[in-house]
């Protein structure tokens, strides 16, 4: 892959952010992959493709930062509901730490790049 | 295309798309999906073919879906599966190479013939030199070997032998 070419940097963010995301909306309860992704699409742009919660959802049950259970539904077929795991929430709060100061440190560069130019 | 023929197109590619993944995890995410389209509908309250063209513009291109089972950084799929690295040429001398040395060398002092025919089976036993260095290192020892017969041919035919010389 040539960087600069084929790099779009808002996919890239997303991709490596999402995870987390998913792992926030869970911290207080459990839910399901739609209404996951419907908290990240309200949220705005999170979500481009849909369809990736799955396999995201995989990874982190892999991982073992979620787990799963089937739970029935009033509507339709038994749902996989997703619970986070202790070890879910390290991940998620170790990321929170790294994730402010390194918006913070972006932030500082590119508002002086702005009053550089200006 | 009606919206049930787009519905099953799609699942189509997906599972093509998924084709190199384990088959029970190509099994789950289809059926993940599946059930995903039929949530979507069924929460838009409709199954005209617009309706279905929007569900499935969101879900995304199957290539995408299938592409994130790799995540951020996990290893690249089957397909981009890199070339087994050459093995590393090894490189500088090794106990053969110092063996085939000495037997050259102070080997056919101590052990003529001996010594510099074992020298040469432990050049060729070399995995570090190349086939043309060994090919000189043997043409070296042939010539070497064969000198004094060719001198000593050229001294008799000038007939200066004297007695006790061989």
């Amino acid at each position: 892959m040539v960087l600069g070419e084929t790099r779009k940097p808002l996919t890239e963010l997303r991709r490596g952010v999402a995870e987390y995301c998913v792992l926030a909306v869970l911290r207080d309860e459990e839910s399901y992959a739609f209404d996951i992704v419907r908290v990240l699409a309200q949220a705005g742009g999170l979500v481009t493709s849909e369809g990736t919660i799955y396999p995201l959802l995989a990874r982190l049950r892999r991982d073992n930062l979620v787990t799963t259970s089937w739970r029935e539904s009033d509507a339709g077929p038994p749902r996989r509901y997703y619970l986070i795991t202790r070890e879910g929430l390290a991940a998620l709060d170790a990321f929170v730490a790294d994730w402010t100061s390194f918006r913070d440190a972006v932030d500082a560069v590119l508002t002086g790049i702005n009053r550089g130019v200006a | 295309m009606d919206a049930e023929a787009l519905v099953h197109d799609y699942l189509g590619r997906l599972e093509a798309a998924a084709g190199s993944l384990p088959p029970s995890r190509r099994a789950e995410l289809t059926g993940e999906v599946r059930q995903h389209i039929e949530m979507a509908l069924a929460e838009a309250g409709g199954r005209d073919e617009v309706t279905v063209r929007n569900v499935l513009d969101r879900l995304g291109p199957p290539d995408e879906i299938v592409d994130a089972e790799r995540g951020a950084e996990g290893p690249p799929p089957a397909w981009a599966a890199a070339q087994p690295a050459a093995p590393a040429l090894p490189s500088g001398w090794g106990g053969t190479e110092i063996a085939a040395i000495l037997l050259l060398t102070l080997g056919a002092v101590f052990l003529p013939i001996i010594g510099p025919l074992l020298g040469l089976i432990f050049v060729w036993a070399s995995v570090r030199w190349t086939k043309r260095q060994k090919a000189v290192a043997t043409g070296i020892v042939v010539i070497l070997a064969i000198l004094p017969i060719i001198l000593l041919l050229g001294v008799r035919a000038g007939g200066v032998v004297t007695s006790g010389q061989l």
